[in-house]
C-alpha cells in the first residue's frame, strides 16, 4: 500500500495543488452566496432560485465550476489531513489512512462528475 | 521535558557502537503558537473535505429538481448547517492567506525557459485573482449579473 | 543589549540534559548556577561549566563563530547555534538539551550518522554523463546562473532543520530539509546533469511529498537558507520530471 501511494505520489500532488489554489479560490465566492447568503435571506429575490441556479449549472462553465468546488477541495482536505493524521498518530498507519482519505477523494470526484452531468 | 519523536527518528541503518537514548522533542514542540498555526492550517483539510462533499450535495439537489433543492436550501438555514459554512469560509481566508505567502518562494528559478515573476509580483497577482473571482462569483450566484 | 561589557553579571540556572550510556538507563537533567557576563553566548556558559564545574559535560562545538554547524542544541524548547545565541535572549533559567529528533550518543551530543546517510544519499556533487578533459577548459557558470542556486549552497550542515522538522519527528524514511536542499541546489547547477536521477531518488522512499510545508526550518535556519523554498521547488520539478519521463525516453 505505501509502495503504491509513493509511486501515485505525483499525481496526489498534482491533484491537491489544484484543489489548494483552484478551491481557495472559488470558495469565498461560492460560500458565501450559496451556503450562506442565501440561506440568510441577504441575497436578491430569486438569486438562487431553482430555475436560476439551475441554468447556472447546466451552463457549461458552470458544470467545470461546480465539479471544481466538489473534487478540488476533496483532494486538498484529503492531502492535508493525511499530513495532519501523521503529525498526530505516527506514521506506521499513514499507509492506511492516506488511502481511505485518497479513496474518499477519488470516489467524491467521479461522484461529482456524474452529478454535475445529470444536472 | 521531552517527548518521543518516532522511535526511528534520524537513526542510521548501521547502529553505532554505543548505546544510543531515544530522540525526543520539547514537550511544547506541537504547542508553540507557530506549530500550532500550521497544525491548523493541516487541519483545515478536514473542513474542506466535507465542504467537497456538502457541494456534491449541491450538485444532486440541482439534478434532483425544485423539490430537493429547495429542501436544501432549507436544510443550509439550520443553525448547524450555518455554524459549518461560516468555520469554512474563515478557513477558506485562513488557507488562501498561508498559501500565497508561500506560494512564491516554492517556485523554481525556472522551468525550461519560462521564469516566474518576482515574489511580490506573483503574490499581487494571487491576490487580484481571489478578489477577481471572488466578485465575479458574488455577482453570478448573487444574482446581480447575468 | 549592549554586547561592549558594560552590563552586569547574572547568575542563571542552567538544566542541561546529561545521559551517560553506561550509567544511566534514560537522560536526566543536572542544574548548574554559572555567574554569566553579559556578553556571553549559551556556549560560553557549556564551557565555563566544563572547564570550572562539571568536566564530564559533553558537548559538541568548534568555530565559535556560526560557520562549522557543530553547536546545535535545543535551548529552551527552541534548535539555536548555542555560539550564535545570546544569554540576554533568556530569563533566569535556561534548559539546554540535545537537538530534537535525533539519537543521543551522550549528554548534549547526537547521533549524526543518520543525516549523513540521507545526506550521501541526494548524490551531493556534480554529475555530468563524460567528464571535459583538462585541455577542454573549465566550466563556465554565468552569475545569474550562479543566483539559481547559491542560496542553497550555504548549508552548514548544523541540523537545526530536522530538530524543527514535523515530518522528521514522525517519518523516519523522510530525507529532510538540509538534504533535499542539497540536492535540490546540485539540480540547479547549470554545471549538473543529474537532476534525473536526484528527481528519482526525491520521488522515492524518503520522498520530498512528505513534507508538509511547515516552514519551521526556514524559520530556524541560521544560514537563511531557506530549505523550505528548496523542499517544495524540488516537488514541483520532480513531478515535471515525472511526467515529462513518460514522453521523453532516458537513458538510465
Amino acid at each position: 500500500m505505501k509502495a503504491l501511494l509513493l509511486r501515485l505520489e505525483p499525481i496526489i500532488w498534482l491533484l491537491f495543488g489544484g484543489g489548494i489554489m483552484v478551491g481557495t479560490l472559488l470558495l469565498p465566492g461560492y460560500l458565501m452566496t450559496v451556503t450562506l447568503g442565501g440561506p440568510l435571506g441577504l441575497l436578491p429575490d430569486g438569486a438562487l432560485s431553482f430555475e436560476r441556479a439551475h441554468a447556472i449549472a447546466s451552463n457549461p462553465i458552470g458544470r467545470v465550476l461546480l465539479l471544481a468546488i466538489i473534487a478540488l477541495p476533496l483532494w486538498k482536505g484529503a492531502h492535508h489531513t493525511r499530513a495532519l493524521a501523521v503529525d498526530m498518530l505516527g506514521h506506521h498507519s499513514d499507509a492506511l489512512v492516506g488511502s481511505l482519505l485518497y479513496a474518499v477523494a477519488a470516489i467524491g470526484s467521479v461522484l461529482g462528475i456524474l452529478a454535475v452531468l445529470a444536472i | 521535558m521531552a517527548r518521543p519523536s518516532d522511535p526511528h527518528a534520524m537513526t542510521p541503518r548501521k547502529p553505532g557502537s554505543t548505546r544510543t537514548a531515544p530522540p525526543t522533542v520539547p514537550d511544547d514542540f506541537w504547542t508553540r503558537p507557530r506549530m500550532l498555526t500550521y497544525l491548523l492550517f493541516d487541519a483545515t483539510g478536514i473542513v474542506y473535505l466535507l465542504v467537497g462533499l456538502v457541494a456534491l450535495r449541491v450538485a444532486w439537489a440541482l439534478g434532483s429538481g425544485r423539490a430537493a433543492w429547495d429542501a436544501l436550501m432549507q436544510s443550509f438555514a439550520s443553525p448547524g448547517y450555518l455554524i459549518f459554512h461560516a468555520i469554512a469560509l474563515v478557513s477558506a481566508l485562513f488557507v488562501g492567506v498561508r498559501f500565497f505567502r508561500l506560494f512564491p518562494k516554492a517556485q523554481p528559478a525556472h522551468i525550461g525557459p519560462a521564469k516566474p515573476p518576482p515574489p511580490a509580483v506573483l503574490q499581487a497577482m494571487l491576490y487580484v485573482a481571489w478578489i477577481g473571482i471572488t466578485i465575479v462569483l458574488l455577482a453570478v450566484l448573487g444574482g446581480v449579473w447575468p | 543589549m549592549a554586547n561592549d561589557g558594560s552590563g552586569e553579571m547574572k547568575t542563571r540556572t542552567f538544566v542541561v540534559t546529561r545521559f551517560d550510556p553506561d550509567k544511566d538507563q534514560v537522560p536526566k537533567t543536572q542544574s548548574y548556577q554559572v555567574s554569566c557576563r553579559p556578553e556571553w553566548k549559551v556556549l560560553d556558559a557549556l564551557n565555563f561549566i566544563k572547564d570550572e564545574i562539571d568536566p564530564t559535560l559533553s558537548h559538541r562545538w568548534s568555530c565559535r563563530m556560526a560557520v562549522c554547524g557543530s553547536c546545535g542544541m535545543n535551548v529552551n524548547g527552541a534548535p539555536k547555534l548555542t555560539c550564535k545565541t545570546s544569554l540576554s535572549e533568556y530569563g533566569d533559567t535556561v534548559e539546554v538539551a540535545p537537538l530534537a529528533n535525533f539519537p543521543v550518543i551522550r549528554d548534549l551530543v547526537i547521533e549524526m550518522d543518520g543525516f549523513m546517510e540521507k545526506f550521501k544519499a541526494v548524490k551531493p556533487w556534480i554529475i555530468v554523463a563524460k567528464e571535459k578533459a583538462v585541455d577542454e577548459g573549465t566550466n563556465r557558470q554565468s552569475p545569474a546562473q550562479l543566483a539559481e542556486f547559491k542560496q542553497f549552497s550555504m548549508c552548514i550542515n548544523c541540523m537545526l532543520c530536522y530538530a524543527a522538522c514535523p515530518v522528521v519527528a514522525k517519518e523516519p524514511d523522510f530525507l529532510g530539509p538540509a538534504a533535499i536542499a542539497l540536492g535540490h541546489r546540485y539540480n540547479m547547477d547549470s554545471r549538473d546533469e543529474g537532476a534525473a536521477q536526484r528527481n528519482e531518488i526525491f520521488r522515492g522512499e524518503g520522498t520530498v511529498f512528505s513534507c508538509s510545508y511547515a516552514n519551521e526550518c526556514s524559520e530556524v535556519c541560521p544560514k537563511n537558507v531557506d530549505p523550505a523554498a528548496a523542499v517544495n521547488q524540488a516537488k514541483l520539478n520532480s513531478v515535471i520530471d515525472w511526467a515529462t519521463s513518460f514522453v521523453v525516453k532516458r537513458e538510465k
